[in-house]
């Protein structure tokens, strides 16, 4: 498990914003990637994606007391796993090899 | 306060999604960001709630279904299926529109009743161990009612039960609370244990929850008081704990807040510790209390009731005198209230026949339009069947055209509930019954959702399924026929007998609406007979009985007696104030009624005047009543304060009295007496006869939505006997300005009296007045659209059914045959059918009036009492409008029939 993990676009956008968000929770994340991207995103979306990146071992969640703000519901907070950075720094790797010497290309979009 | 999202788009969100971390952090996660993007714009918000929840369901569903290719392929041909569906609505708009907006309609009426049924057949206490939660009751076996008087037996229970834990009791009382100077409604408090507070699991949102410390005998008095008084009389303050308020005279300390919609055990706004001090040291004796607990987590009910079963077979041993036919009994929470929950569900069975005449006639009428499109469709049918579909086939595609249809109508009846639910259904009901549990919160459930859902099903296999049968039966015969040039689809039986009960359904409804009208009107006008516009009302009920040995009963009636005296006595010293008197119930809002015999003499005796076993209305007075309404004495006099000490017993009518019950006689000098029973307090009294003393103007007895007259009687009021009376205050000016006054006043003669209801008296018939004009609001909109629905649909198959025959009036204008001729037998079948429709309609207006008089609903009679000949003539009028529409719909095919020319005619089909 974890080395040679492949990540989609999502799972990868996912991934790097909860290492961004040490040890933050869904509503946190759902507003930094919005933030990030610019796009809304789903909060079934978001949950099915830390489900499928857990049963990889790419993060590791915990459920943490019920607060009233939150209608008596806890918050799940998301820790990557030593894994889950192997996984990013990988894929990063690729993409910056992909991308080598053809981003002036770019330029002209 | 954090703004939430719609409960029910919550807890659909919480149904959809698996049980675990997905569940718990995704619903807190979109609560949190729902607050914050409700500064935006709540709608906005709303909106994109819905989305995540939509999006939510369709992740984690398509998760659980991933299927086989086969699977797929069926799928995909499902997906055709219902993109033709969709396309047929756009094709036949208006006849979609309709039938649509019917199966909404049948769907929002279902899912409100399925909710409001819910409530009261199967309620579920909204706790974390709530099908735990148990009440001990005490059953006298050979009376067969609850003994209330616990407290004794509640020690024992305590000490020796096992298998319930928590064993906690309370009793209910209400109180005046102020709280730095103000006061407001009195509030429901519980007396309760601080194992009882336990049960419902919950904790305070701020400070700390009644402890056993707080129940022993010289404890600081402490309460701990519920959200919606904390917002509303506390102003929310954060540092509320450790405040000081009064409480029925009695200084208490704050030590606590309870959450947002904790209400436990039933309706309460404070809890204080039930205090017992000594009382129930002997069996039987101490105030009336509940018990209450939560089963062991290893133990059933069953085996509760065992245990108890067995220590109520040993206390009867210790105690034969007392428990000897008590019989403990363990019984889930809610159920331990009333059986009789189901039972007022019944009550509400006037609005059920409604109901299910609406639902009825919805259902008929879009299997009517269904089978009327299914029929415009056959040559479509015809070609596919020719071409290799089979007859299974065709079936479930037209069920699967209905099942879009009904899909759409679903989403729009749904939302329509879910908004009346919260508006509207809450309101009415606590109108009717009075303040709902906190079990008893109307709202769309999950579970009224799936049934919407088994609806939506059910009512497009019914308008799918039955027109698809009936088309595509005989479809290879009708394929030779076809190519031959001749026959077609025809109705049959069962379609003939759809319209006929359609028809007479249509001809019904509308006139539960007039009897609606009536009685709105018929309330509005009830005349007060006096300036009610000058008088405020309120009402003062008696504090409960302290616990503790010896119970004062009789002190505290005597000073609650002394205490409405003095409130009275000081009014009428107030500057504004006119007059004051005391009684009974304020007129206007229902008297209660008594049989009663008249003293016609011995030689009178079987010539009774008026009605056979006369009624009356009754109402017990000061004696300065009828001088402070300022009501003159028609003959003979008034009560005096003399009359209630002499021992005599006497009495004083009004005019509709002399008029009903006499017959116009004089009445001063007869005698009257209460059959079956008398008023309270006097049991036992109805041997004794009351002379009649004085007569007055009738001055608002009996009840505003019934039919009238009413004849009213005034008995002589003793305050002792009262635990509670209405103030009638005249004022100079505007009668509510007085109202701090009158507070003030009470909580200062006796702070554990509560008053209640301070309105002036002209607008006593506000609350029973806009409750029934909602009523009728709805009544009226329900009916219209049902009865558009449904005209739409009669017409539309009439026409049809006429216009299929376009062929046989071609040929046989062809033929020569006279228009006149042809116009009466085209007619004869369509316009029987409406006919005997409109006949069974009227039989079932008649049978409705000559029925509902005996029974026990009190509609019965306001129906009966709403017939005159301005409704023979409604009822006339509208049955001629629905026949010309009938005629109409016939006309119109036949007319254009005749008009083209016959060969062309020949060629139609």
């Amino acid at each position: 498990m974890g080395g040679r993990a492949t990540l989609g676009e999502f799972e990868h956008l996912v991934l790097a914003t909860a290492l961004r968000v040490d040890n933050g929770y869904g509503a946190e994340l759902i507003r930094e990637l919005e933030a990030r991207t610019g796009r809304q995103v789903q909060g079934g979306a978001l949950y099915v994606t830390l489900d499928r990146l857990e049963a990889k071992g790419l993060i590791a969640s915990r459920l943490e007391e019920p607060t009233e703000q939150r209608g008596g519901r806890p918050k799940r907070f998301i820790d990557v796993t030593p894994a889950g950075i192997r996984a990013l720094a990988e894929q990063r790797e690729a993409f910056l090899r992909a991308w080598q010497g053809i981003e002036h290309e770019l330029d002209h979009a | 306060m954090t703004p939430r999202p719609p409960r029910f788009l919550r807890r659909l969100l919480a149904a959809v999604l698996p049980e675990g971390t997905a569940r718990d952090g995704l619903v807190g996660d979109l609560d949190e960001l729902y607050a914050d993007r409700v500064p935006r714009g709540r709608v906005k918000a709303v909106v994109w709630y819905t989305r995540q929840v939509i999006s939510a369901a369709v992740r984690y569903r398509a998760r659980r279904t991933r299927g086989s290719s086969g699977q797929r392929a069926r799928l995909a041909g499902l997906g055709t299926d219902l993109r033709v569906g969709g396309r047929m609505m756009l094709k036949y708009p208006g006849l979609s529109l309709v039938s649509g907006l019917a199966m909404a309609f049948a769907i929002f009426v279902g899912v409100v009743v399925f909710e409001v049924g819910s409530l009261y057949v199967s309620p579920t206490l909204p706790l974390p161990d709530g099908d735990r939660v148990v009440q001990i009751n005490s059953l006298d076996a050979e009376s067969l009612r609850p003994e209330r008087r616990l407290l004794f037996d509640f020690e024992e229970w305590r000490t020796s039960v096992s298998t319930v834990q928590e064993l906690g009791a309370w009793r209910d009382v209400r109180r005046t609370l102020v709280f730095e100077g103000a006061d407001g409604p009195p509030v429901e408090v519980a007396e309760i244990t601080a194992a009882g507070l336990r049960v419902s699991g919950a904790s305070p949102m701020l400070g700390r929850t009644l402890l056993e410390d707080d129940e022993r005998a010289g404890a600081a008095p402490v309460a701990l008081i519920g959200f919606n008084l904390w917002r509303t009389r506390f102003g929310r303050d954060p540092d509320v704990v450790g405040r000081v308020a009064r409480l029925g005279g009695q200084d208490v300390t704050v030590v606590g807040v309870m959450p947002e919609g904790f209400e436990f055990p039933v309706s309460h706004d404070v809890w204080v510790p039930l205090r017992t001090e000594g009382a129930g040291l002997e069996p039987l004796s101490g105030p009336p209390v509940r018990v209450v607990g939560l089963l062991s987590p290893d133990a059933s009910l069953a085996a509760a009731n065992t245990e108890l079963l067995a220590l109520g077979q040993r206390m009867a041993a210790r105690y034969p005198a007392s428990h000897e036919h008590l019989m403990p009994r363990a019984t889930p929470f809610i159920k331990g209230f009333s059986g009789g929950l189901a039972g007022e569900f019944l009550a509400f069975g006037a609005i059920g026949v409604l109901v299910v005449m609406l639902v009825l006639l919805v259902c008929g009428n879009v299997a009517l339009l269904l089978f009327a499109r299914a029929a415009a469709r056959e040559s479509e049918l015809l070609v596919r069947s020719a071409v290799g579909a089979s007859r299974r086939r065709i079936v479930v595609q037209m069920f699967l055209e209905a099942l879009v249809l009904g899909v759409a109508a679903a989403g729009l009846g749904l939302v329509a509930s879910a908004g009346a639910l919260s508006r509207w259904v809450g309101p009415f009901l606590e109108f009717n019954e009075g303040r709902l549990p906190f079990w008893m919160d109307p709202h769309l459930s999950p579970r009224a959702v799936l049934f919407a859902l088994g609806l939506t099903v059910l009512g497009s296999a019914v308008a799918g399924i039955l027109p698809g049968l009936k088309v595509t039966r005989g479809m290879a015969s009708r394929l030779r026929q076809s190519a031959a040039g001749s026959g077609g689809l025809q109705f049959g039986g069962v379609w003939t007998a759809v319209i006929v009960a359609q028809v007479a359904v249509t001809v019904a409804v509308p006139s539960i609406v007039y009897f609606h009208v009536w009685q709105v009107r018929h309330t509005a006008q009830f005349e007060a007979g006096f300036a009610a516009e000058e008088y405020l009302t309120v009402q003062l009920t008696r504090g409960s009985t302290a616990i503790g040995p010896g119970g004062a009963g009789a002190d505290i009636a005597a000073s609650f007696a002394a205490a409405v005296d003095e409130v009275r006595r000081r009014l009428v010293d107030e500057a504004d104030v006119l007059g004051a008197t005391v009684v009974s119930r304020i007129p206007r809002t229902g008297h209660p009624d008594y049989r009663i015999e008249v003293d016609e003499g011995p030689s009178a005796r079987a010539s009774a005047v008026g009605a056979e076993r006369p009624e009356a209305e009754v109402a017990h007075i000061g004696p300065s009543y009828f001088e402070v309404l300022r009501a003159p004495i028609r003959a003979g006099r008034a009560f005096d304060a003399g009359d209630l000490s002499s021992g005599e017993r006497v009495a004083i009518v009004d005019e509709s009295f002399v008029e009903l019950v006499l017959g116009g006689r004089g009445a001063v000098g007869r005698r009257v007496r209460f059959l079956n029973r008398a008023p309270f307090p006097v049991e036992g009294d109805s041997e004794q006869w009351y002379d009649i003393v004085g007569i007055v103007p009738d001055l608002g007895m009996g009840r505003p939505s019934k039919r009238g007259p009413f004849a009213g009687l005034y008995l002589p009021m003793d305050l002792a006997d009262q635990d509670r009376v209405h103030l009638m205050i005249r004022t100079r000016g505007d009668p509510t300005t007085l109202a701090p006054v009158v507070r003030g006043i009470v909580a200062d003669v006796d702070p554990t009296v509560t008053v209640d209801g301070l309105v002036a008296a002209d607008d006593v018939l506000a609350g029973e007045l806009s409750t029934n004009r909602l009523m009728l609001y709805a009544t009226i909109l329900l009916t219209v659209i049902a009865l558009l629905l449904s005209l739409s649909g009669i017409y539309s198959v009439l026409a049809f059914t006429v216009a299929r025959r376009t062929r046989e009036i071609g040929l046989r204008a062809a033929l020569g045959g006279g228009r006149r001729r042809i116009f009466v037998d085209i007619f004869r079948g369509p316009l029987s059918r409406v006919a005997v429709g409109v006949g069974a309609g009227s039989l079932l207006i008649f049978l409705g009036l000559v029925l509902l008089p005996d029974s026990s609903f009190s509609m019965a009679e306001d129906l009966a009492g709403g017939v005159t000949l301005q409704a023979v003539g409604l009822l006339l009028g509208y049955g001629a409008f629905m026949f010309s529409v009938c005629l109409l719909a016939c006309v119109v095919p036949t007319r254009r029939a005749l008009s083209v020319e016959p060969t062309e005619a020949l060629r139609t089909e």
